[in-house]
């Protein structure tokens, strides 16, 4: 079980620290969810595929010269088209400020929480995970 | 030569065999002469379909509530034997430093409880004569079959365990009662998806299906799993409809496509290619 865990971490791990256009992250226990910080630069992909769709954003950090890729996870694809995202709703280039819960392990990346779309003042929160009241 | 071309040469090569004879292992073989057997049974009659209007209304798209999965784990405590206590403590203290374990990190679906307990995914209930199908964007579009013809489980000998085990099912008022045995011993209990449990096999899962109010839907499970619990672990989950048309539809959710990248090969096919870490 130890070697396992190990593998999938360590697969896992690789993969949104690589910059990769894709990854093998199936578990949203790596991100804390208590907490949440705010990233703005410009999306450099818009990765719609299951399990879990990405927006790798590049970000501009004091003391780097190259921009860093951050990995930003949101839920499934069908998740999304049921809020009215589709696989352009994002595109290269686009200015945004995302609010993510960070990696527990600190590196650049995180689960998606909500979106600021700054060239067209516009806003989405992940989707509703809760019963309405009725 | 791409590995597309070398397979092509040399399935004509075997092909050229078989025709000219040059194969005495084939030539030597007969086929055997066999009488299918007609099928056996029938299908519903009109009068079954439509009885399935009389049934509480389950139709549309289902979405879990998130929110009270976590209520239930924080507030509703599974009862672990002391052994499996220390190790759920060890993958909580992991998955807090953000090295997930359990199932949900390898794609291989969830299977019962988890498939009910743990989905983010929406899920649809189809009604037919003898059966109820659940059928997800959960667990990669797995889907479960809940018999409701009478049938009882079957003989242990009859039936492989799987992950999903075998569902049984009837209805008292307007409630559906499911009982399900005969799940495979990987098949865990989790917490989250950075902690659960394999059940180690014996378990026993008996679901209670109702609607609290038109569009809140509730699982009543009591989940009986006697290697890793001391008692009966009792707990709900609750779905609430989204609602009906092509704007809610469940579409095709392959977990393993996250570890896949797309690509177009040298031939011009798409095609996809697995991640290696090495690939940046």
């Amino acid at each position: 079980m130890f070697f396992r865990m190990l593998s999938a971490v360590g697969l896992a791990a690789t993969m949104l620290l690589s910059g990769n256009t894709a990854m093998a992250h199936h578990s949203f226990a790596m991100f804390d969810v208590d907490n949440r910080m705010t990233i703005t630069g410009v999306v450099r992909d818009f990765q719609w595929t299951n399990p879990h769709v990405l927006i790798w954003v590049n970000v501009e950090e004091e003391g780097e010269v190259e921009p860093v890729t951050w990995a930003v996870e949101m839920t499934s694809v069908g998740n999304l088209r049921r809020e009215g995202w589709n696989r352009e709703t994002l595109e290269p280039g686009d200015n945004v400020e995302v609010l993510i819960n960070p990696l527990r392990n600190g590196g650049p990346g995180g689960g998606f929480y909500a979106i600021k779309f700054l060239d067209e003042d516009r806003e989405f929160m992940m989707p509703r995970v809760a019963a309405p009241d009725e | 030569m791409s590995f597309r071309k070398i397979a092509n040469l040399a399935l004509g090569a075997s092909l050229a065999f078989m025709v000219l004879g040059l194969s005495p292992a084939f030539a030597q073989v007969t086929r055997p002469e066999v009488q299918s057997a007609p099928p056996t049974g029938s299908g519903p009659a009109p009068e079954e379909w439509g009885a399935l209007a009389e049934l509480p209304d389950w139709t549309g798209i289902w979405v879990n509530d998130w929110i009270d999965q976590n209520r239930q784990r924080d507030l509703n405590d599974v009862p672990w034997n002391a052994e499996t206590a220390a190790e759920v403590e060890r993958q909580i203290e992991f998955s807090n430093q953000g090295r997930p374990s359990g199932a949900h990190n390898t794609c291989i679906p969830w299977g019962m409880p988890g498939f009910m307990m743990h989905t983010h995914n929406a899920v649809e209930f189809l009604f037919t004569p003898g059966r109820i199908t659940v059928l997800g964007e959960l667990d990669g579009n797995n889907l479960r079959r809940i018999y409701t013809d009478g049938r009882p489980h079957p003989d242990r000998l009859d039936i492989d365990p799987t992950l999903h085990g075998h569902s049984i099912g009837h209805w008292e008022g307007d409630a559906l009662v499911v009982d399900t045995v005969y799940i495979k011993p990987q098949s865990e209990i989790a917490l989250s998806e950075g902690v659960g449990i394999a059940n180690g096999g014996d378990m026993h899962i008996v679901e209670r299906v109702h609607l609290l109010s038109p569009n809140i839907l509730a699982f009543d499970m009591e989940i009986e799993a006697p290697h890793i619990l001391t008692e009966t672990y009792k707990t709900r989950r609750m779905f609430f409809r989204r609602g009906w048309g092509p704007e809610w539809d469940i579409v095709e959710s392959i977990c393993l496509e996250g570890n896949f990248v797309d690509q177009i090969d040298e031939d011009g096919y798409a095609i996809f290619v697995p991640v290696h870490p090495d690939d940046q």
